[in-house]
């Protein structure tokens, strides 16, 4: 009865085999977990964009979308961030190194990195929500000269919060971008802003009109944080985010995560507020 | 033999055709249950085919998008290998006495799961299914309104095989190459329809189209909910009785929406396997946060219609998401079928319009 | 793939299903019946997800017994001579009577029948009795001494076409929907739904009067009601022949005034009540949990009898399992034999010492509720609960879990390993509705199939074999034929006179005859409004639709479960203010017996002083809140309207 099977077959709903590189722990509840496809030649096609994100299969427990978190041009591995939450994710943080999971995508949209080029860029993020922009501030980087002026702002709860403190601290020492932070709460060790991370907004100096903003962060924060930059000149097709909706099947079929008449996972997650207005659902 | 042809079978030999049909693939027909109920099932011999069976709660979608449906198996076997095995079981499979509406149903679903992306199940099953449809001489339950949806009682187009009983016999129409292909074995069973068989169906035709109880006139309704002009006042009134049973999606022949869990089985291993959901279900949505960006009845009713009858899905879709089948005012607990919602929309939004634009109430 | 026509084993409605296996006990298409009366072409959430509720994946497929106090596979010979020679040791050591037995109001009337003959036939104990003592246990007595008939007596279909209807205390909508879609039925067509619940619910919409009275105020009020229907003449002309009419109406000698205060209703909106429901013939009275769980759960239904009988109608207690008629038609009862003959009876008595061959005891048993709290005392040794989670639906959980760990022994049989089954000694896998014959009796009391759709899952068995292997270890051949066994029950029992496995597959169900007793007029006792200042709330308890009982089934269906995840409580937004209390905090809700935390929401449906705690699967049940405390006559404890105190969680 059992074929071991490792290819999938034209089945978009087969996963592919990923094994446990490492793991890191970003904070009390969110690890990065680096993942490795079994069959190399398929890693080596395997290519994505960032704002893309996976089905990961916790086998056992079921499915969940988890969006890219590394560096797209990486071909040997890629990198997830996960928060333990419902039943897939808390199964996850459970996994060790050798564990093998099951991947399925990429899918989704991008953030508009080419339309991009040229304008200067505000990256404002909160919390878990610096996990889907990583990928794009590592291509960004990477391709420095293809953008301008480079602003980023990174909020959390607490210092102990902030995921990817390792390169945050990198990024704060550039001198091709300018990274603002700051908690809600502070400790000794904390320089920084203290307040919600609307309130860096009077420390940067951008002229909106040539600027194009990526913001991805919770719901509340990306709702003051859009009113903010529209009341700074922002154009509404100027402001992108990445939404999130429960997904199931992630190609469009399921239904679950359908905003109107959009499949945010076919369709998005990434939108521009000008998209968004567009969907009542959204009651924007 | 070509598409677009009209042949008659005599239903003397109804049995004996099927009978070289069943020969290629497993045919699924109404039948009679207890006390008068009726299901499409798979039928061992053409004897048990319930030809005069009225209509049937349980969509025959089920036989293209199970109720249930296992799509792979995995196990964790030592040491922490995961094994894959998909399943794919599309059993060749001829529907016969399949309704118009059902049928029109079926071809929007073969659209959506067949783009962008192709859903490799779906496309399986209904590669290996023909349907030879029945046309309904009159509508067979007081609830149909198939004829305000374009989806029946009989079809001009996108059938495979269409039946009309004319009495002793049936009218053939071969309408694609599915159907032709089907109709091979038995063609010599077939003879050319005449002027009377037509002219009986064109009788037939008009009977039915006066016999209908229940209308639906869609187009305001589609017009107001594409615009996003409901208020919410009318949504939360009419989810106010809404019983969350979920029968509506689930036994629409149109709908598509299904949830997919990881089954334990009693070995050890897991069957991923997806089975009919429901946007009427408030957990449909619900994130793991817990924010449900749909928390209430008014919002689910109001999604439910707004995926039926909006524009931007038309567009996408080819048509509206309703086909007439009229399961949903039978199947609904209180009056949320299609009919019942637009009127009450329709009407609802007469104390929003300004006087002028206040059409006549219809 | 042969569709199995079976009946559903979640609510009373008794919907006529259609289930079709591929193969042996998977989830399975589903559907309903179009012509079968109630379920009419429509179902439930439940119905719609019952496969995966009842074929979870943690099904228990093999037996249990505890050994080094873990519970380790067994063989059946293992589980059932263990149980067997415990049994034997506390009848020959102490006597029949250190054995107590809980049944279910989820199994088939055959193993209602045979569990209540092996109790009281063969182990030879008077404690037997069922889970309905812990839900609606109270309609028994109580509509025995006024109509006569301890059932509805009206039809799901008839409720469509009442003149009135009155509902009290019943969340009808969410869970007996199909009782709920005819209501509103009749509403459509111009009947006048009254409803009087603390809460409002969603018979809103279609009620033309909504009362809101205090939790556990209604004996006021519904005293109240009978008096005013009295005092202004609005019963039918036959009214005053009916037994007991005299003695009911000068015993309504109180002066008016002072109700608003008491119950929370004025007497006006009783007068409009009562002249609504008079006249607006015919009246069906239904009442349910929201009643029948409470301290004086008797007397609320002889009252609301009482308004039925005035006015001409009829009385439909709103019962929520599948098979609560069956199981008290059959005697799972600590007082009653089949068929509602008094166990003190000795007429009644002989009868059945012929048919069972045995000795009866003259006094009834301990009830459900006393079982448990002698399993602390040690009066009960032995303890078998058959089919209810008891450890969740049993009052004053911490005690009774306790109790419940220190019983000697303690056998139990179930789907799942529920919380009471993790603290037995022996466990025996029980298969369910799907995967056995039998018959359930439904709301109105229509007596149907119950079709096997599957083999058993793994070695679980029917409680009918579970029963007889039980009678066989202890010297007693029972039929494992559940044909057999109705046959017998036809036979002895008049209220099932008739009904055969050949009839039933001929029809719809034989419903048994009701309305051969001449109506009577109890009297109303006086309702008392009782006032805690340790504890000044008052809760409001209630189940909601995607969830049954204690959640055992309903929590293995993913569709289900995923409807309401997290556990709350709900506070009006003024009390929440007068607290301090904020939404989306946790709070602890205590009373003398227990405490529970939940997360706060603010609601306006909730009355002022009252705290809205709705039943959930995992998480702590309400029913912790509540003591021992039970209605008099019936024994059913006192779940509703408990004593609370509201206060944040530190």
């Amino acid at each position: 009865m059992w074929g071991v099977t490792d290819q999938p077959s034209e089945n978009l709903y087969m996963p592919m085999i990923a094994v446990v590189d490492e793991i890191f722990d970003e904070t009390p509840d969110t690890k990065t977990f680096r993942l490795c496809f079994e069959d190399k030649e398929y890693a080596k096609s395997f290519s994505w964009e960032p704002g893309q994100f996976v089905e990961v299969t916790i086998f056992g427990a079921g499915e969940a979308p988890i969006g890219f978190a590394s560096n797209p041009l990486e071909k040997s591995f890629f990198e997830l961030t996960v928060v333990a939450r419902g039943k897939v994710t808390q199964m996850m943080h459970e996994l060790k190194r050798g564990d093998q999971v099951g991947i399925r995508g990429p899918f989704g949209n991008c953030w508009p990195l080419e339309a991009v080029k040229g304008m200067d860029l505000l990256v404002v993020s909160g919390g878990c929500g610096l996990a889907p922009l990583r990928p794009a501030i590592l291509q960004i980087l990477a391709n420095r000269k293809d953008y301008g002026e480079f602003w980023m702002l990174y909020g959390a709860r607490t210092p102990a919060d902030r995921d990817f403190k390792y390169d945050l601290e990198e990024w704060a020492k550039r001198d091709d971008m300018h990274l603002l932070q700051t908690v809600d709460i502070g400790d000794d060790t904390w320089k920084d802003n203290v307040g919600v991370v609307t309130t860096l907004f009077d420390k940067i100096k951008i002229d909106a009109r040539n600027t194009v903003a990526l913001n991805c962060g919770p719901a509340i924060m990306i709702k003051f944080v859009t009113i903010g930059l529209l009341k700074m000149g922002f154009s509404e097709d100027r402001l992108v985010t990445s939404l999130e909706r429960y997904m199931k099947c992630g190609v469009g079929k399921c239904g679950h995560c359908c905003v109107n008449h959009v499949y945010l996972c076919t369709e998005g997650p990434v939108f521009t507020y000008q998209q968004m207005r567009a969907l009542p659902e959204l009651k924007l | 033999m070509k598409a677009s042809e009209t042949w008659v079978l005599k239903k003397t030999d109804v049995s004996k055709f099927f009978a070289g049909v069943a020969k290629e693939m497993r045919l699924v027909a109404p039948r009679y249950l207890f006390g008068g109920d009726v299901t499409f099932g798979v039928v061992e011999s053409p004897g048990e085919i319930a030809w005069d069976y009225g209509h049937v709660i349980y969509p025959p979608k089920r036989f293209l998008l199970p109720h249930y449906e296992d799509m792979f198996r995995y196990e964790c076997g030592p040491p922490r290998r995961i094994r894959l095995e998909a399943i794919n079981e599309a059993p060749p499979q001829a529907i016969l006495g399949i309704r118009s509406c059902d049928v029109s149903a079926i071809r929007f679903q073969e659209k959506f799961f067949g783009s962008p992306i192709v859903d490799p199940y779906y496309k399986a099953r209904s590669d290996s299914t023909v349907l030879f449809s029945l046309v309904c001489n009159a509508p067979p339950k007081k609830e149909c309104f198939c004829i305000c949806c374009d989806a029946g009682p009989y079809l001009n187009a996108g059938f495979d095989v269409q039946l009309t009983d004319l009495g002793d016999r049936f009218l053939y129409e071969i309408g694609s190459e599915k159907g032709t292909k089907a109709t091979e074995a038995g063609a010599s069973m077939l003879v050319k329809a005449g002027s009377d068989d037509i002219a009986e169906r064109r009788r037939i035709e008009v009977q039915a189209d006066l016999l209908f109880e229940t209308t639906a006139y869609l187009a305001k309704a589609i017009d107001f909910i594409s615009a996003d002009e409901v208020p919410d006042e009318i949504w939360e009134e009419l989810g106010s009785t809404c019983f969350r049973c979920g029968a509506c999606t689930n036994l629409c022949p149109v709908c598509t929406c299904y949830t997919v869990d990881d089954r334990a089985e009693a070995d050890g291993s897991f069957t991923r396997c997806r089975s009919w959901d429901s946007c009427q279900y408030a957990g449909f949505t619900r994130e793991a946060s817990g924010h449900n960006p749909r928390p209430t009845f008014g919002s689910r009713v109001q999604r439910r219609f707004y995926h039926k009858t909006s524009y931007p899905y038309i567009m996408r879709d080819g048509r509206h998401g309703c086909v007439g089948c009229g399961r949903c005012i039978s199947a609904c607990l209180t009056k949320l079928g299609v009919p019942d919602v637009v009127k009450r929309i329709r009407r609802g939004m007469h104390k929003y319009l300004p006087a002028q634009d206040r059409a006549a109430e219809v | 793939m042969n569709p199995v026509l079976t009946t559903c084993g979640f609510c009373s409605c008794g919907c006529a299903l259609y289930i079709e296996s591929a193969a042996a006990a998977r989830v399975a298409s589903l559907y309903p019946s179009a012509n079968h009366p109630v379920s009419s072409g429509r179902l439930c959430m439940k119905g719609w997800n019952a496969t995966p509720a009842v074929l979870g994946v943690d099904r228990l497929t093999r037996p249990l017994i505890r050994k080094r106090d873990r519970l380790e596979p067994a063989s059946w010979d293992e589980a059932i001579s263990f149980t067997a020679s415990s049994l034997k040791r506390f009848i020959s050591d102490i006597g029949p009577q250190s054995v107590g037995i809980i049944g279910s109001a989820k199994t088939t009337n055959e193993e209602c029948y045979s569990l209540a003959r092996l109790a009281r036939g063969v182990i030879g104990t008077p404690n037997i009795d069922g889970a309905c003592r812990l839900y609606d246990a109270s309609i028994i007595h109580a509509l025995l001494q006024t109509t006569g008939t301890a059932a509805p007596q009206v039809d799901v279909n008839a409720v469509a076409h009442a003149g009135s209807i009155l509902v009290v205390g019943a969340n009808v909508m969410e869970q007996l929907a199909h009782v709920g879609s005819r209501i509103e039925d009749a509403a459509d067509n111009g009947c006048k739904v009254v409803a009087v619940d603390p809460r409002t619910s969603r018979l809103a919409p279609h009620t033309s009067l909504f009362l809101h009275p205090y939790p556990g105020a209604d004996l006021i009020w519904a005293r109240a009601l009978v008096k005013a229907i009295i005092d202004r003449k609005l019963y039918v002309d036959s009214a005053p022949e009916a037994p007991g009419f005299e003695e009911l109406r000068s015993s309504l000698d109180e002066a008016a005034g002072g109700l608003k205060a008491a119950c929370g209703i004025d007497a006006g909106e009783i007068m409009e009540m009562a002249e609504t429901l008079a006249e607006n013939p015919p009246l069906v009275v239904m009442f349910g949990l929201g009643v029948l769980q409470q301290l004086q759960s008797t007397e609320i239904v002889k009252a609301l009898a009482d308004v039925a009988i005035l006015l001409g109608g009829s009385v439909m207690p709103l019962r929520g399992q599948n098979n609560a008629q069956g199981a008290c038609d059959l005697g799972l009862v600590c007082d009653l034999l089949p068929g509602y003959a008094l166990l003190t009876n000795p007429a009644a008595r002989k009868v059945w010492e012929v048919i069972w061959d045995c000795q009866l005891p003259a006094k009834p048993g301990m009830s459900a509720v006393d079982m448990i709290r002698a399993c602390q005392s040690g009066e009960i040794k032995g303890l078998m609960v058959f089919g209810e989670n008891v450890a969740l639906s049993a009052p004053s959980t911490e005690e009774s879990l306790e109790a419940l760990d220190r019983v000697e022994f303690l056998a139990v049989s179930d789907l799942y390993l529920t919380e009471t089954a993790r603290l037995a000694d022996v466990v025996f896998p029980a298969c369910s509705f799907l995967e056995k014959d039998g018959t359930f009796t439904n709301i109105e009391r229509r007596v149907q199939r119950v079709r096997r759709a599957f083999e058993p899952m793994g070695d679980s068995r029917s409680d009918l074999d579970i029963i007889a292997d039980l009678a066989s270890a202890l010297g007693a051949e029972f039929p494992r034929d559940p044909r057999k066994v109705m046959a017998e029950i036809a036979t002895s029992v008049s209220l099932y006179k008739g009904v055969s496995y050949d009839k039933l597959d001929e029809s719809w169900g034989q419903q048994w005859p009701a309305g051969g007793a001449k109506a009577k007029l109890a009297p109303v006792s006086v309702g008392v409004a009782a006032k805690d200042e340790a504890y000044p709330f008052r809760i409001i308890a209630s189940r909601i639709n995607y969830h049954q009982q204690t959640g055992t089934m309903s929590a293995r269906s993913s569709v289900l479960a995923r409807e309401y995840p997290e556990t709350y409580a709900e506070l009006n937004e003024a009390d929440a203010e007068g607290l301090g209390l904020r939404s989306g905090r946790p709070i602890r809700i205590s009373s003398k017996s227990g405490s529970l935390v939940r997360t706060l929401m603010l609601s306006d449906s909730v009355p002022l002083g009252c705290v809205h705690v709705p039943h959930f699967f995992g998480g702590d049940s309400p029913n912790m809140l509540a003591s021992y405390e039970c209605d008099p006559v019936s024994g059913v404890p006192a779940y509703k309207a408990l004593a609370v105190n509201v206060e944040a969680v530190k």
